[in-house]
């Protein structure tokens, strides 16, 4: 999938994880604790020993915070779990790939229940609603990146007027690892992807190419148009931290845009996503798409296609997860080797 | 005398007939609230109904409480409700209209309700102050709405209705895949799908209120028209001229239908089929005599419902398939066998 020398530069970023970076200093949480989330008051009278997680992100925060041990479930998975975190994963009873059942999370007794995404947790969810927990004592969180959305059924949905930042993700890993009684590694975790970022940052000079980028998640064939990502979420956040700009310009977190459209926006760089899910399309694969790309007769006369600026990127980072951050770097390893980013 | 006799004869096994679905009812509610993922002893789902009703007190686990109580009963209750009141709705229409085709979904209300449900789900209408099922159930009447206007206040006879109906279809099928195809995304067009199948997942005691209170005003004011429906049979003028006001009937049991409809709709999402297929089942047993087909309807596709939602918690593991799928896996066998048998008594 990915050339040798661009996974080892991609894991070579990953490595200064956590454990060896300067030991934060942060105070061991004195239970019972209080949790602001979403406007609901929680308390912890200690840490959770049964934790179900609702969506790939809040598991892989838990795993990141090193906390499978006290972890019982996970559902919803759009992307394969990070390499580093495939081990502890494992321990875990994955309950279901796609949407679980209520009865299902109940099965495992969980004594706390963190969800992603509306659909999974929350008024309008066929799986679960937090009263579901509550009236059992059992705590529910949602990931903060829902509460500060648009509206209430989460930040994938409708459009965005500011772009977005890592900034929920920061508070959402500070208040789980607070829950857990990991502060420690939950501020070394953070530390740790805000330099990350800044280091992606500081790469970026007067001197860098501000380069237009197109994202491409997926077609649900190739005679159809193509869902790419908008300009104020995360493919939009990937863009700006790269020093670049997004080629789309409309505030719809999800445009869907003609590959006629696509030629007359005339991106610098393509990014062809990584689709994991088993929902049979050809062009999730990101081997099919660059297939595509050089194939079709008009869509092969594009700059970007002719000079072989295509660069791979696992698409879950297109959603506002902890892994558009791995996007970030995956692209700019491959832009190095391009030679379009220093 | 012999006629009297019959008709006592007739309404006795209807009786006899109603009494045992009703017991049927029971076991299948019953089998709805012990079978799931979970395995709960059966004591245990004993008790956990009886303590609620303060029969008991026995101290049980209380996730195992909560199954059974919560989440399980209630779902079978609201099963057995929207099975009922798609029957309903279906046994109306197929009179209404005089075609055997019509089903809940022809005056355009799922479509309707779909639309209602996108534009709050993807393009965010009501600032999450307006539920998805409020948004589907405002679709749902506003197709209905459109329907009455386009078929003149359906006086403009059934087929003409019909045809407003599939035209409110087409009309709001498009624009649900307008807003999809311009706002959404894929995982967004999954999540539409999923809330659109059909499924009993979200619903809980409040939903149960709901759907009873409409099931029994439903069927109450069909069963006041019960013998206005029979004269329908022979055609609009045949029932004018037994002096049955037509038009305010129809007009009122299409209001009572699309009710219904968009009730059900946007609790649970649109499922096919039953709607269709348990009137013409009931006709089979009790014949077209609607004081008779009604309640007859109204239990057997409590029946089949809760039936249908046990297949699809329990097929596969630890994942719900929608309900749809299942009532037309169940339902299409089970229709066979009796319209072949149907076929062979002529």
């Amino acid at each position: 999938m990915f050339s040798v020398k661009s996974v080892s530069a991609m894991f070579g970023a990953m490595l200064p994880l956590a454990l060896s970076l300067a030991p934060a200093q942060a105070a061991a949480t004195v239970y019972p604790l209080k949790i602001d989330n979403c406007g609901v008051e929680l308390i912890f009278e200690k840490a959770p020993e049964r934790a179900v997680t609702l969506g790939q992100n809040s598991a892989e925060i838990l795993l990141l915070l090193g906390v499978e041990d006290s972890m019982v479930g996970t559902a919803f998975w759009p992307s394969k779990v990070l390499p580093e975190l495939a081990e502890a994963n494992a321990k875990v009873k994955r309950l279901s790939q796609e949407i679980p059942t209520l009865e299902s999370i109940l099965a495992e007794r969980p004594d706390f229940v963190a969800a992603q995404l509306a659909h999974l947790m929350g008024p309008e969810s066929k799986v679960a609603k937090r009263e579901d927990f509550a009236n059992l004592g059992i705590n529910s969180y949602v990931s903060p990146t829902l509460c500060t959305a648009n509206h209430d059924t989460g930040d994938v949905h409708g459009a965005r007027t500011e772009l977005w930042s890592m900034n929920d993700l920061y508070l959402e890993i500070d208040q789980l690892s607070q829950i857990f009684d990991v502060a420690d590694r939950g501020q070394a975790l953070i530390a740790d992807f805000k330099a990350r970022e800044a280091a992606l940052r500081a790469r970026v000079s007067d001197e860098t190419a501000d380069l237009s980028y197109a994202f491409w998640f997926s077609s649900p064939s190739p005679e159809a148009d193509a869902y790419l990502g908008g300009k104020n979420g995360s493919s939009g956040f990937i863009a700006d931290l790269l020093g670049g700009h997004n080629v789309i310009q409309t505030e719809v977190e999800w445009p869907t845009v003609s590959w006629e459209g696509i030629m007359a926006a005339n991106p610098d760089v393509i990014v062809v996503g990584e689709v994991a899910l088993t929902r049979g399309w050809e062009l999730d694969k990101a081997e099919n798409k660059i297939a595509f790309l050089k194939a079709d007769p008009a869509i092969s006369q594009l700059e970007a296609v002719k000079q072989g600026r295509i660069v791979k990127m696992d698409a879950q980072a297109m959603n506002p997860t902890i892994r558009t951050l791995y996007g970030a770097e995956q692209i700019a390893a491959q832009l190095e080797e391009l030679g379009l980013f220093k | 005398m012999t006629t009297l006799k019959r008709h006592f004869g007739e309404q006795a096994g209807l009786g006899l007939f109603l009494l045992l679905s009703t017991v049927l009812l029971l076991v299948a509610v019953a089998a709805g609230t012990g079978i799931g993922e979970m395995s709960i002893p059966l004591d245990t789902t004993f008790f956990a109904v009886t303590n609620k009703f303060g029969w008991t007190g026995i101290e049980l686990d209380p996730i195992h409480q909560s199954v059974i109580w919560d989440y399980r009963l209630s779902r079978a209750l609201v099963a057995a409700c929207c099975g009922a009141g798609l029957a309903l709705c279906g046994a109306i229409l197929q009179s209404l209209l005089r075609n055997a085709l019509a089903e809940p979904y022809v005056l355009g209300v799922s479509a309707g309700a779909s639309t209602g449900a996108v534009s709050i789900m993807i393009l965010g209408f009501g600032s999450g102050a307006i539920t998805l099922s409020a948004g589907a159930f405002v679709g749902a009447f506003a197709s209905f709405i459109f329907v009455a206007l386009l078929s003149d206040g359906a006086r403009a006879g059934a087929g003409k209705t019909i045809l407003a109906g599939v035209a409110a279809s087409q009309l709001f099928n498009a624009l649900t895949s307008y807003i999809v195809s311009t706002s959404g995304n894929a995982q967004q067009a999954r999540d539409v799908m999923f809330w659109l199948l059909g499924s009993f997942g979200g619903v809980r005691w409040p939903e149960f209120q709901l759907a009873l209170a409409v099931v029994v005003v439903g069927f109450l004011v069909c069963m006041y028209f019960a013998k206005a429906l029979d004269a329908f049979a022979f055609g609009d003028d045949a029932a004018a001229s037994l002096g049955i006001p037509v038009n305010a009937v129809r007009v009122i049991l299409f209001a009572v239908t699309a009710l219904l409809t968009a009730t059900i709709v946007s609790m649970v999402g649109s499922i096919g089929f039953v709607g269709l297929v348990v009137p013409h089942a009931a006709r089979f047993i009790v014949g077209p005599s609607h004081m008779r087909l009604l309640p007859t309807c109204l239990v057997s596709g409590a029946i089949f419902m809760v039936v249908a939602d046990i297949v699809s918690r329990t097929i596969l593991p630890q994942q719900v398939l929608p309900i749809g799928v299942v009532t037309a896996l169940v339902g299409v066998p089970f229709f066979s066998v009796i319209l072949y048998r149907s076929q062979r008594a002529k």
